[in-house]
């Protein structure tokens, strides 16, 4: 990590991975780590709620990325981890990724806008597209993600 | 002595003597012969005298020796309690509580004597030994001449009443002999005014110039820590004029007037007989005009303010205990981590060491779940002096009406308490004044003359739901829609698709609160966006329901993430759930050979009830295994008068559980009503008996 914050418009992503990509989660967002651990199941719940943790006694529940991105479904590993992330205060969620990567900052230029289609859901997953030395990293909108649960609810 | 250590003691046990004196004047009003409550009040004043007077508190140990000999001849059959003894019992109690809330914010407790109070109880203490019927015109006489006085004093002068202690009259008289001039000065200030205390500083900087400044309403110290609202009255010794005191304070920036006045010989001595009732009636005429500023600076007042004393939590014993236990297991197995430390062998120390981190992460779920338990306070604490407020509004505005209250031993947070009473008393005197109608209109509309409010508060689910309702007049839908239209918060066409319930819900906006005449229109909506807000700071919300001609329901819904309940473990396949004890009605082991088919669905035959079958597995998508058990086991629950029974596998027991949220944006069809931890930190989901049924 050699670069360092050029400009206002810099923000940091912490980088997972999820399959062969790598998608960016602001770090702003982003409450806590913490490694795999039981998830109690929530029946009726959307299916890509894997179910609620306890995180310090307070209860979280927890989605799949993966489910909700409709790839192959989570295989859990010594480097799963679940990101805790506060959307909203008092109101957090954990997401399952298969391995936490590194923290990047990008700045405005960096960031490649992507189009947004209103009739496809996926679109909404995303708020760009970063390019971080070679490599492209799906920035994701975690109001999108988070938010949006409530109107299929 | 120093007696400062009792202190908070002191406040405290005063608190419970007031709240049950008032509660048993409200029984002795109603049973006048009745000789336990009268004991009981003795009882409590005699204490509440003691402790004031162990305290030094000389005026209050005073007003309530007083009381306690009115108590007294009660209590020896002398004298009988009278509505209007009652009513000045009551007064008494109000100056107690207000001794008691000076002393909380100062530590001291004050100036005030009331004299009036206790006037009136000498007297009537005098009529009622004497044996004579002669009502109390003397009293009542007595005291109109000095109200009016005081009224007056205010008016012409414009300077509020004060009271001087026995060492500034003897300074005045000693200054008025060395012909000096003594001046009562009330220095008005802008009510635009920030830095109130600032502006009152440079007008005793400047009063200081010219003489002394022998005493000041409020306290010096009181002055400078903004405790005032936007005047303040000093008396100043100076061998100066009038005129020139006045100028030199009004040259003080954003000081609105300063208004002057002599003080001669004869008003150093009728002072004393004027000023407790004048601070008094000044107190209240002041509180009714100042308004809105004067609310922002007692909001103010109470976040600057640093009461001399910490607000406390009584505990039952038994928690402590239980919170004692935790520690000390703490300690062992803290010293079982030592100790392991210390072992050779490495695989023991390995699994040791696992073993131990268990059993302290145990301990601290338990301790967590402990603490958060002492801080539950039954809701009683806070509704227990709603009768006597209802008490009074029924005597103030003539109109017959009775409080019922049930589920007083309901357990919420103590923040949660500390908040809701404000909203709650809010909402009681809607119901008191709007709500419910005048006595004759009562009769005329075939009701019963008294009026009843109801206050119920119960656990539902996840929620505490408190109730607020009345059998008054109820809310005229139509006519929200029409106020609502005029005052330009709907249009006409959206009044026109408006459901009732949207309608009633307009009476929580906020534009609704300010329009007085609406009040007059639909006996509503004064305030009511202040209550919601509240509620809504604490996570919950409030809904009315109301039907014409039959009454208005507010229900105040609190969310409580810190509920705690007892509930019944349950295991399903690999899955544990809670079930809430409150509405499980029996567990039963029912026979396969015993379940009936009605509908194709499985019903029991059950004492003569028919209760429908719920095979929990199927409704929460757990597997079914092969195992075939030879009898069910049924938890028979209830919602309302209908019955269902829930077949689960096994019973692990009951548990006293703490509810937690499992956040919102998890959807599971609310039969989930929220999770618990158990002590081995695993989640267990507490199903909604409501929703299931």
């Amino acid at each position: 990590m050699t670069e360092t914050v050029s400009s206002k418009e810099a923000k940091q992503y912490i980088v997972v991975k999820l399959g062969n990509e790598q998608y960016g989660i602001d770090i702003q967002y982003v409450d806590n780590i913490v490694r795999m651990q039981k998830i109690t199941r929530v029946p009726k719940a959307q299916d890509f709620f894997n179910g609620v943790i306890n995180l310090r006694g307070e209860i979280v529940p927890v989605m799949s990325l993966r489910v909700k991105f409709e790839l192959d479904p989570d295989e859990f590993t010594g480097k799963t981890r679940i990101l805790i992330l506060k959307f909203e205060p008092q109101a957090a969620v954990g997401v399952i990724v298969d391995e936490v990567r590194e923290v990047v900052t990008l700045d405005a230029d960096q960031i490649e806008k992507v189009s947004y289609n209103p009739n496809d859901e996926k679109s909404l997953f995303l708020s760009g597209i970063g390019k971080h030395n070679d490599n492209l990293i799906s920035l994701l909108n975690i109001e999108g993600i988070i938010v949006e649960k409530e109107k299929e609810a | 002595m120093d007696v400062s250590q009792y202190l908070e003691i002191f406040i405290d046990e005063t608190r419970e003597h007031l709240q049950s004196l008032n509660e048993q004047i409200l029984i002795l009003e109603k049973e006048p012969e009745n000789v336990d409550t009268i004991n009981e009040i003795f009882r409590a004043a005699h204490s509440l005298k003691g402790m004031a007077g162990t305290m030094g508190y000389k005026r209050m140990q005073r007003l309530t020796h007083d009381m306690e000999n009115v108590f007294s001849e009660i209590r020896n059959g002398k004298m009988k309690a009278s509505p209007k003894l009652v009513d000045v019992l009551f007064k008494g109690l109000d100056a107690l509580e207000q001794y008691l809330d000076v002393i909380v914010n100062s530590g001291d407790e004050g100036t005030e004597d009331n004299e009036d109070i206790i006037k009136v109880l000498n007297e009537i203490l005098n009529e009622g030994l004497g044996g004579a019927a002669e009502p109390a015109a003397p009293a009542a006489a007595a005291s109109a001449p000095a109200a009016a006085a005081a009224t007056q004093a205010v008016g012409e002068s414009g300077v509020k009443p004060y009271t001087l202690a026995e060492h500034e009259k003897s300074a005045i008289e000693k200054a008025l002999s060395e012909k000096m001039n003594a001046f009562a000065m009330t220095v008005y200030i802008q009510e635009t005014c920030i830095l109130k205390a600032a502006r009152a500083f440079l007008v005793f900087k400047a009063l200081e110039d010219l003489g002394t400044v022998i005493h000041s309403e409020p306290a010096v110290q009181d002055i400078e820590d903004e405790h005032f609202d936007f005047d303040f009255t000093v008396v100043l010794l100076t061998d100066k004029d009038a005129e020139t005191a006045k100028k030199k304070v009004e040259n003080v920036s954003e000081i609105k007037i300063a208004c002057v006045e002599a003080i001669t010989m004869d008003a150093v001595a009728t002072a004393s007989a004027t000023e407790t009732k004048a601070a008094a009636e000044s107190a209240s005429v002041q509180q009714k005009d100042s308004g809105a500023p004067a609310a922002a600076a007692t909001q103010q007042k109470a976040s600057a303010g640093k009461p001399v004393v910490n607000r406390s939590v009584r505990v039952d014993i038994d928690k402590l205990d239980d919170l004692m236990n935790l520690v000390s297991e703490l300690i062992i197995a803290k010293n079982g981590l030592v100790s392991i430390n210390t072992a050779d062998v490495a695989g023991l120390r390995e699994s040791g060491f696992n073993e131990q981190i268990e059993y302290l992460e145990r301990i601290t779920t338990n301790l967590h779940q402990s603490v958060m338990k002492t801080r539950m306070v039954p809701i009683e604490n806070v509704v227990s002096r709603f009768p006597r407020m209802i008490r009074d509004i029924s005597k103030k505005l003539d109109k017959k009406m009775e409080l019922y209250m049930s589920g007083e031993e309901t357990e919420l947070d103590r923040t949660v308490i500390d908040e809701i009473g404000d909203p709650l008393m809010h909402m009681l005197r809607n119901a008191a004044d709007h709500g419910l109608e005048s006595n004759e209109e009562r009769i005329k509309a075939g009701k019963p003359e008294v009026g009843s409010i109801f206050l119920n508060a119960y656990q539902d689910g996840n929620n505490v739901v408190i109730e607020v309702r009345d059998d008054g007049k109820g809310v005229d839908v139509e006519k929200i829609k029409k106020k609502a239209v005029e005052k330009g918060t709907i249009t006409s066409e959206q009044a026109a698709t408006m459901t009732d319930k949207e309608a009633i819900d307009l009476l929580f906006r906020p534009s609704f609160s300010t329009a007085e005449k609406i009040s007059d229109l639909s006996g509503r909506g004064v305030g009511l966006d202040v209550v919601k807000s509240k509620i809504e700071a604490l996570g919950g919300d409030v809904e009315a329901k109301t039907v014409l001609g039959e009454g208005t329901t507010f229900i105040v819904r609190l969310p409580l993430t810190l509920a705690i309940i007892q509930a019944l473990m349950v295991e399903l396949g690999q899955e544990k759930y809670a079930i809430p004890l409150g509405s499980i009605q029996t567990i039963e082991d029912v026979l396969p050979s015993d379940i009936k088919y009605v509908q194709t669905k499985e019903v029991i035959h059950l004492r003569g009830n028919v209760i429908p079958l719920i095979r929990l597995r199927k409704v929460l998508d757990i597997p079914e295994d092969d195992f075939a058990p030879e009898s069910l086991t049924v938890v028979i629950v209830a919602k309302g008068d209908r019955l269902a029974g829930l077949v689960i596998d096994n019973l692990i027991g009951q548990q006293e559980i703490v509810i937690k949220s499992i956040g919102k944006y998890i959807n599971n069809n609310k039969m989930i009503g929220g999770a618990t931890i158990l002590g081995d930190g695993e989640v267990a989901l507490i199903l909604d008996a409501n929703a299931i049924v």
